[in-house]
């Protein structure tokens, strides 16, 4: 290596520290509340509201955690989420391919429709709780798991990233499958979802996530605790006026944890993903 | 949005071809298909967003006319159509005002923010693709995936002004404390400045997704050129990631225009109305009241000013491009 | 295709994932299984199913409360919890699609809503076969006039709760107050001498949030809060009410921090006195068993009279209810004393039956003396829709002049305009 490639290796290293001391100590207030979360679920109640505050407890203990068992049904909810997370990625499908369909087949229909998509980000859920729970009513589906994940099985802001991605698969490749003679179906599976296998890992990864943490739907379209999801499951802990802030913490923690655990597996791939064919 | 080819988009596996049959098709059958075909793949998403996006939104329009209450709802013979009255009590109404006000406040200041924040981070994770600055894209993703209920726990323990962390550490360094949620103005900004850290973790991964997709080829070209590293990144870079950009801008702009979240469960919009958002104000006056139609009319109100920015923003980015 | 296939593979394992989880997700798990059939003979006069609607926190131990009624009656309880949070949602919801429990608990902040969404049934008539439910058993706060303004009988008490004047003993000794003030002018003269800025001691705490209190001090001003329907923050009684509530904090007694946490605040003794609920008796019990001895609770201060809040929950029976005599069967043994002494023994809420107070075990309980007394004068916040638009009014305009420092004179004017808006719509 020639002197000016190391010095300028050597500048390159600074660099690099010194952009991460910022970022690191923007990371930690970021991480801060999560460790704080964790440390005070393992706390005693009077550690977990002592001033001055303590980061970590000096006693541990697990009562909260086994009080979320044992006051809630903890399991079963968490199989009720489990199977929304499940279901939510079977409308992760029909959401890529309403996308594929604004993308690649563009007519002034579709591309109204595809506005009327997006007026649906814009409204809040309140106001289409009464009606939708009539519809979902009407059609029997109350007290079921499918019925629950209906509301949110599409998700706009889902199409929206499907169709700005899907636009830039060349056509030509497209034709090409045509005269080969394949179906639509075929291409669409063939070709337009791998090829967007990082917006389907991002949109999968929101999909689970909302799927994971839904409450509205789940508390409105349920007639009895069977159907209740973690979310739901942990607001039931909350007094009417002092909550135990323990086992929120808890609960909360029980519920992002997973979350946690999976995006740190899947981000390797969302951004390697990205590399191969950026969103431009 | 042009189409331009996607680099290497494709594995290996995806270019092995597909079986030939004879071709004996005219050119002219494909351009029904076509049409046929788009709307196969999208109706059952638009049916789902039909029935459940735009027909709440076409009940509400209709409601907005009503006097609907929750004694309506038990007996709908008893509802009246009471035309614009609903509208015209929300334009008469201070609080909507100071709520809108807020909301645009907010959103003035908040959605440039985030941008800007969550292209630094973006920009500073990019720096290296090590084990370290993995570990902290996953911490800085960690807002985004948290259950509401968690961080408005953890950040009202935080801000409370008896026993919570930032008043701690002020008064470590002999600063007095602030009542970070009980004053108006300290409120507006703590409400403000969750809903930013919180709203950071995605963008700055979309954001950190573009940047990586720009081509080297480019700016190894500036550089030769004698282009600084700051010139290379303000004229290289940056309209390289021209979508994505404006992608996180649209979608924080709708999000922020719809603020609820934060001062919902950190403020109930205290101190005094003082962080009551268009949304929140919606949420209390109407919904929890009951108040139906009044509370229809705002919501309608808010799609239409939301409707309007969105176009408004997708008209001037085709312009641009 | 190499793809469809893994694409095709991932669906089918997704659907197959999704059924297992939700077919696991099967049957309810908790109530006891319906009794013998030794009372079959009169199980042809009622079904043999409830539903029942209970608060979130305390569902569990509810169903081991009605586990007896289950196994005597023959009828299969099912409790369905819902969050204290959630409640109006899951009414709306009801009320639109008539689809409802068969009884449900309701808060008593939310009876009027119940009342205005016509969800609950009229029981007066069915009363008289049900000797625990009536009204003689309870409370005059919550004679049936009080709670159905319109007429007719929409529900029963189940629980009660109150507010009392929590103290700190030792810090009132060492401040030389011998007792707990019992007058309004004795409140605010101690508050004042217990209060220490510079230490960040307090002599009283109000809750910003606390929508009750103005109103209890109306009626310790010997007023109403409504009258003939309407709202009325105009009388003299409201008036001295709220000259009190603001110089409480014009004499600086009052902490102005919105989120201050009343438990820690008593327990680390930052707040000497304030009016709570025996919620926080058990917070603090919990939290600071050291701090026994130094704390207690009396009544609260009186200026005309010593009326504070009754609160709590009452049961009611659904409209559209297909088992009206199991439900009435099931109130009926809920507001059995003896019933309403094993709930407070399970779940720490005060019984609403007055007889159940002659038990030894909530007799024997200082605490609940206190409560008990203060429970014989104590009445309901207005069952109106009225009073839930006006309540947020009339905190925020008291909040706005003690806090913010906003105008007091027309402060209270805008608060009276709004009112009468309210007080005008339907």
């Amino acid at each position: 290596m020639t002197k000016t490639q190391s010095r300028r290796k050597a500048r390159e290293r600074v660099a690099t520290v010194l952009i991460a001391v910022p970022l690191t100590v923007g990371a930690l207030v970021c991480a801060l509340p999560f460790v704080w979360m964790v440390a005070n679920s393992v706390k005693t109640r009077s550690e977990a509201v002592s001033y001055p505050p303590q980061l970590l407890p000096s006693q541990w203990t697990f009562a909260a955690y086994t009080k979320l068992f044992t006051e809630l049904d903890f399991l079963h909810y968490m199989l009720n989420t489990v199977a929304l997370v499940g279901i939510g990625l079977v409308g992760l499908l029909l959401t890529a391919m309403a996308g594929y369909g604004f993308a690649k087949f563009p007519g002034r229909a579709l591309g109204w429709g595809f506005f009327a998509v997006l007026m649906t980000m814009m409204i809040p859920a309140q106001v289409t709780m009464i009606p939708t729970y009539l519809v979902v009513n009407a059609a029997g589906l109350t007290n079921n798991l499918v019925g629950i994940a209906l509301p949110t099985l599409v998700s706009a802001f889902g199409v929206f990233l499907f169709r700005q991605f899907m636009i830039t698969i060349p056509d030509s490749l497209l034709e090409a499958a045509r005269i080969d003679g394949a179906s639509e179906l075929r291409i669409f599976f063939a070709i337009a979802l791998p090829v967007s296998r990082p917006i389907l890992i991002v949109q999968g990864l929101l999909t689970v996530i909302a799927s994971w943490n839904s409450f509205l739907w789940p508390l409105i379209l349920s007639s009895s605790q069977r159907t209740y999801t973690l979310s739901v499951g942990l607001s039931l802990l909350n007094k009417q006026i002092t909550t135990d802030p323990t086992v929120q913490m808890a609960g909360a923690a029980l519920m992002t944890l997973p979350i946690i655990v999976l995006f740190f597996l899947a981000q390797r791939h969302i951004v390697a993903g990205f590399t191969m064919s950026g969103i431009k | 949005m042009q189409s331009s080819p996607a680099p290497g988009g494709l594995a290996a596996s995806d270019r092995r071809p597909l079986p030939r049959r004879p071709v004996a098709r005219a050119a002219s059958h494909r351009r029904p298909t076509s049409r046929w075909a788009g709307w196969g793949f999208a109706l059952p998403a638009l049916a789902l967003v039909a029935v459940f996006g735009l027909m709440p939104i076409l009940v509400a329009a209709g409601v907005s006319f009503t006097d609907l209450d929750i004694a309506g709802l038990a007996h709908p013979e008893t509802i009246r159509l009471v035309g614009a009255a609903n509208y015209v009590q929300l334009a008469g109404d201070p609080e909507f005002w100071a709520a809108f006000a807020l909301t645009a406040g907010y959103v003035v200041v908040g959605v440039p923010l985030i941008a800007v924040l969550a292209l630094a981070v973006a920009t500073g994770l990019n720096r290296s693709d090590g084990r370290f600055f993995r570990l902290l894209r996953t911490l800085y993703f960690l807002p985004a995936v948290t259950a509401l209920v968690a961080i408005s726990v953890i950040w009202k323990y935080m801000f409370n002004g008896q026993f919570g962390l930032f008043n701690w550490l002020l008064d470590l360094v002999g600063l007095p404390a602030v009542n970070w949620l009980s004053d108006p103005a300290s409120a507006q900004i703590a409400v403000g400045l969750v809903a930013v850290w919180r709203a950071i973790g995605l963008n700055s991964i979309i954001l950190l997704a573009a940047l990586q997709g720009v081509p080297g080829e480019q700016l190894e070209a500036a550089a030769l050129d004698g282009a600084g590293p700051v010139r290379r990144y303000l004229y290289v870079v940056l309209p390289q990631i021209r979508f994505a950009l404006g992608f996180v801008v649209m979608t924080t702009l709708i999000g922020w225009l719809q603020f609820f979240d934060e001062p919902f469960v950190l403020t109930d919009g205290g101190p005094v109305g003082a962080t009551t958002s268009l949304s929140l104000f919606l949420f209390k006056r109407g919904f929890r009241l009951n108040e139906f139609g009044y509370a229809s009319a705002g919501s309608i109100v808010l799609l239409v000013t939301i409707a309007a920015v969105t176009l408004i923003q997708l008209r001037l980015r085709k312009a641009h491009d | 295709m190499m793809h469809s296939r893994r694409a095709a593979t991932a669906l089918v394992a997704t659907l197959i994932l999704t059924t297992t989880a939700a077919c696991a997700a099967g049957p309810a798990a908790s109530t006891t299984p319906a009794g013998s059939a030794s009372e079959a003979s009169s199980a042809a006069t009622y079904g043999k199913a409830l539903t029942v609607w209970v608060m979130g926190d305390s569902a569990t131990k509810f169903e081991q409360l009605i586990a007896p009624f289950e196994t005597q009656s023959g009828i299969d309880v099912t409790v369905e919890a819902i969050p204290w949070d959630s409640v109006n949602d899951r009414l709306t919801s009801a009320v639109a699609s008539g689809k409802g429990p068969d009884v449900t608990q309701i808060g008593l902040s939310q009876l009027a809503s119940f009342l205005k969404g016509d969800a609950l049934a009229d029981v007066s008539a069915d009363l008289a076969a049900y000797p625990n439910l009536a009204e003689s058993n309870f409370p005059s706060a919550v004679a049936s006039t009080a709670l159905n303004p319109s007429g007719g009988v929409y529900s029963v008490p189940w629980i009660a709760d109150t507010r009392v004047l929590f103290y700190r003993s030792d810090l009132l000794s060492a401040a030389g107050i011998a007792a707990p003030p019992k007058t309004w002018d004795e409140l605010r003269a101690d508050a004042k001498k217990l209060t220490d800025k510079a230490a960040k001691h307090y002599g009283y705490y109000i809750p910003q949030w606390d929508a009750p209190l103005p109103v209890t001090y109306t009626w310790q001003a010997g007023g109403e809060i409504m009258a003939d329907g309407k709202i009325d923050v105009t009388s003299d009684a409201f008036t001295k009410a709220a000259d009190h509530y603001l110089g409480l904090y014009a004499d600086g007694s009052v902490p102005t921090a919105s989120d201050f946490d009343q438990t820690t605040g008593f327990i680390s003794g930052s707040v000497a006195m304030l009016v709570s609920g025996p919620y926080l008796a058990k917070a603090v019990a919990e939290q600071a068993p050291e701090l026994d001895g130094k704390w207690s609770v009396a009544t609260v201060p009186t200026d005309v009279s010593g009326t504070s809040l009754y609160a709590g929950s009452n049961l009611g029976v659904w409209k559209n209810t297909t088992n009206k005599v199991g439900a009435l069967m099931l109130l009926n043994y809920l507001a059995d004393p003896a019933t309403q002494v094993a709930w407070y023994t399970s779940n720490g809420d005060l019984p609403a039956a007055t007889k159940a107070y002659q038990d030894a075990k909530l007799s024997a309980d200082p605490l609940v003396q206190v409560y008990a007394e203060q429970l014989k004068d104590a009445r309901l916040l207005p069952v109106s829709t009225k009073w839930d638009a006006a309540s947020s009014e009339i905190l925020n305009a008291l909040n706005k002049i003690a806090v913010s420092g906003a105008d007091k004179g027309a402060t209270l004017k805008a608060l009276a305009d709004k009112v009468a808006t309210i007080n005008a719509g339907n």
